[in-house]
């Protein structure tokens, strides 16, 4: 570790060289330059995505003009070049924009498009002032008695980078065919999907320790060690992801699924590594819940066997009405809204004598339950339509009042007064 | 003092000094002062920067970096006596690919201030405007022997680099398998109808030595210097040619594409014999330790061997600012005197000096004998690597002829024709 920091600070010699100096000044003067004058909007007809290019073109002018004094500009040239590519991908970003929803747009660019243009253009500049050869084999130190050095480590890096960020298309892929080729529910598709994805980056970190020639012996020795370790130190963390992969063998919380969460139905959007990613209608609020509490704590969930749920709406009709007439219309009514469920068919039911109207419950399916608000909402109005349309009350609550006199003894009944 | 300067900026330029402006600011000034060097407090290190050109048979690898690194460090710690503060900093090329690097590095204004490579490598260099011709003085130029500064001149007499090191082409061989080397092509024949695993590389650089026993150097000589042959110097390239396709015929001599290769089974214990170079030892001893023998590369009908020693020189770098280019002038001047030549001979046991007046120990050491004899034996060869450079495209093709001789694709008597023919054709 220590050559590989003397070798990048030894780099700093080349500032003794006014070559160097010229060209690396010339660099960040340019695009100091171009940042402080897009930001004051010094060129008022300019967009503001084109001041890079006249900073790009300045720098090409004095690259000019150095090459007709004889004086390098590989450098200068070189810095440009990443400028430019730095540009390019600004300009991608837009394009993107057109062709890919904002997330995946966005995923794309920040975890594999800009870190790869980094990696690149720092090896390009790195190549300039060293040989990457050398580089590659600095050792770094030993790591279970084998000898890692900056480019196996480098490799190891850049590998589990990709596995990690790029084997979610190829695995998604996969459980889309399947699911096309078993006919398996949307649910398990994704948990397929999540299930292939982890396998992956499994195997990719035991192809890097392979790659990395690691001792196998040994990493089974700190396996047993870390064990321990987890046992006492991590255990929440590690507790959550074996829960996150019982959940998903299990196909309880897979993503799509609804559960009740503190009364309000959630949608699992994600199944992560620590947490499950919950979306609630109600406040469209997102709920990162740790997934050992799906593991150990009850919970409520409509979609494990269908995504039917069975809703309800409670009102009060006034006493004067035939309660079976009553019953007839609720049933009736319930039947005409487009989303409640035909069948089962709805049923009503009278539930009690209240203290100024009979108390009725309309049962009814529904085929989302996240839908149910919504559907409760819309069945609630076909019912007040209805009674209005039939000539049925909805009383309100009757009170008479009459002062007393006190002491009670004195007090006359008001029919007395009259 | 950095907030203090903030302040005045803001104040001066009635700009509110925002967090941002501060970041920018701080970048700014940090770009400024690190570029021009001027921070106070703030010292560049003093550093030489080396490229050291490696040949076919080394492989860029952490034990070859290691080992350049602990010689490098051996003659840093005795200049840093000298010059104190200064640190070198190297980077390895293969010596086929130091020409773009350099042009790209050049180019940059980020070359090297001093290349450690072959001679003719140097030339090429020189003659591209990659490096800048050595000056040498006449002091300097005493301690050489004329004809090693000879081949190192160019056309107009500039010198392409100081000669500083050479490394020697020996014979290996495995003690426990073999443990009387064989000192003429005969033996190396019998040691192979014995049962022994003889390793010869195809490259026509590693396999020159068989020329010179069996007498074809001085007709090869003839025939590049594009002189009259004789009836005898035909049938000495004819009996180069001839041994080479009977030997390729023996059951256990194995000819492998390149030297790395031979190396590689020669060091795993597969082979019992190959020609190296003085170069390869460090790596052999610690992969064979006390099993690797080194001797002269065996003799035959026409006499001694001719290895192809390579002197490896210090070619002066185009980017240097002034200060570096004292530096390695300094340190070229340094690495060719007497001591620090003793010390680089003793210390690595694997280089011979090019400075004439140190005196190679070679009762101290078998090895130390078996360079010294090879680089004698060397002297046979010196007027024709004057004449042919690495770059001459006919040894390119060459190379396809005795690939085809090797493999018996031609007759010995048709590879000796073509070659003639070849070597005689100006490129």
């Amino acid at each position: 570790m220590s050559q590989l920091l003397l070798e990048i600070f030894g780099w700093l010699g080349y500032l003794e060289r006014p070559a160097v100096v010229m060209q690396l000044s010339l660099v960040v003067a340019l695009m100091l330059g171009t940042r402080a004058a897009r930001r004051r909007r010094l060129l008022a007809r300019l967009p503001v995505a084109g001041y890079s290019p006249v900073g790009l073109g300045l720098l090409a002018l004095s690259a000019g003009l150095l090459g007709l004094l004889r004086q390098p500009t590989g450098l200068l040239q070189l810095l440009g070049a990443v400028w430019l590519g730095w540009y390019a991908l600004q300009l991608l970003h837009r394009l993107l924009a057109l062709w890919l929803p904002a997330q995946a747009s966005h995923q794309l660019e920040s975890r594999l498009l800009r870190p790869a243009y980094l990696v690149i253009a720092v090896m390009a500049v790195v190549r300039e002032v060293d040989s990457l050869n050398d580089l590659a084999v600095a050792p770094l130190g030993e790591l279970f008695g084998t000898q890692i050095s900056a480019g196996k480590l480098f490799q190891a890096v850049v590998v589990i980078y990709v596995v990690l960020v790029g084997c979610g298309p190829p695995a998604a892929g996969l459980a889309w065919l399947v699911q096309r080729a078993v006919g398996m529910s949307e649910g398990s598709r994704k948990a397929m999907e999540l299930m292939l994805r982890y396998a992956v980056v499994g195997l990719g970190l035991v192809a890097v320790a392979v790659h990395l020639g690691l001792n196998t012996t040994a990493l089974i020795a700190v396996a047993g060690g870390l064990s321990v370790g987890l046992g006492f130190g991590i255990k929440e963390v590690f507790s959550n992801f074996v829960s996150g992969l019982w959940l998903l063998f299990e196909g309880s919380v897979r993503p799509g699924e609804v559960l009740m969460l503190d009364g309000d139905p959630c949608e699992v959007r994600k199944l992560g590594l620590r947490a499950t990613l919950l979306w609630r209608d109600r406040d469209n609020a997102e709920l990162l819940v740790p997934n050992q509490t799906f593991f150990t704590e009850a919970a409520t969930t409509y979609t494990a066997s269908d995504r039917m749920r069975r809703s309800q709406v409670s009102v009060g009709a006034a006493y004067h009405h035939n309660p079976a007439e009553v019953i007839a219309l609720l049933e009736a009514t319930a039947r005409q809204v487009p989303r409640v469920l035909p069948d089962p068919a709805p049923k009503a039911l009278l539930l009690s004598y209240g203290d100024s109207a009979i108390n009725y419950a309309l049962r009814f399916w529904i085929a989302n339950p996240m839908d149910n608000v919504g559907i409760c909402s819309e069945v609630n109005q076909a019912i007040w339509h209805a009674f209005k349309d039939n000539n049925i009350e909805i009383p309100f609550p009757q009170q008479v009042e009459y002062s007393m006199v006190w002491p009670p003894e004195q007090h006359r009944p008001n029919t007395e007064h009259h | 003092m950095m907030s203090a300067l903030h302040a005045a900026m803001a104040k001066h330029s009635g700009i509110r000094a925002t967090p941002q402006r501060r970041r920018v600011a701080v970048v700014s000034l940090s770009c400024a002062f690190g570029l021009t060097g001027c921070a106070g407090g703030i010292e560049l290190p003093s550093l030489l920067y080396l490229a050291v050109g490696t040949n076919s048979d080394q492989t860029i690898d952490a034990e070859l970096v290691e080992d350049i690194g602990a010689r490098l460090k051996l003659l840093e710690s005795s200049f840093r006596q000298i010059y104190p503060s200064t640190r070198f900093q190297f980077a390895a090329y293969p010596e086929d690919e130091i020409k773009p690097a350099m042009a790209r590095r050049n180019g940059a204004g980020l070359g090297p201030d001093l290349l450690l490579i072959n001679g003719d490598t140097a030339k090429q260099l020189v003659n591209a405007g990659l490096a800048d011709p050595f000056p040498l003085t006449p002091t300097l130029a005493n301690l050489f022997n004329p004809g090693d500064l000879e081949r190192l001149r160019l056309p107009n007499g500039d010198l392409a680099g100081l000669p500083v090191i050479i490394h020697s082409q020996l014979a290996c061989f495995n003690r426990k398998r073999l443990p009387d080397p064989p000192s003429t092509l005969q033996e190396l024949l019998e040691a192979s109808a014995k049962g022994q695993n003889i390793g010869l590389s195809i490259e026509l650089s590693t396999l020159f030595w068989t020329a010179g026993s069996l007498g074809a150097t001085d007709a090869w000589l003839r025939v590049v210097q594009d002189k009259r042959l004789s009836r005898e110097d035909v049938n000495s390239i004819e009996n180069w040619t001839t041994w080479l396709q009977n030997a390729s015929d023996q059951q256990r001599i194995t000819f492998y594409p390149n030297q790395a290769s031979a190396l590689t089974e020669f060091s795993t214990g597969r082979l019992d014999w190959i020609s190296c170079s003085s170069t390869n030892l460090p790596r052999l001893r610690k992969s064979l330790g006390a099993s690797l023998g080194v001797s002269n590369l065996p003799s035959g009908p026409g006499g001694s061997a001719s290895p192809i020693n390579r002197l490896r020189v210090l070619a002066l770098g185009r980017s240097s600012s002034r200060q570096g280019r004292a530096r390695a002038l300094a340190f070229s001047r340094f690495s060719v005197n007497p001591l620090v030549q003793r010390s680089i001979t003793l210390g690595s046991q694997v280089l011979l000096p090019a400075n004439r007046f140190v005196k190679v120990p070679v009762q101290s050491s078998g090895t130390l004998q078996a360079m010294s004899d090879s680089q004698e034996a060397s002297l046979r060869t010196a007027e024709l690597a004057n004449l042919l450079h690495v770059d001459d495209p006919r040894l390119d093709r060459a190379q396809t002829l005795i690939t085809q001789l090797v493999f018996g694709e031609i007759s010995p008597q048709g590879a000796a024709k073509a070659l003639i023919a070849l070597m005689e054709a100006k490129p």
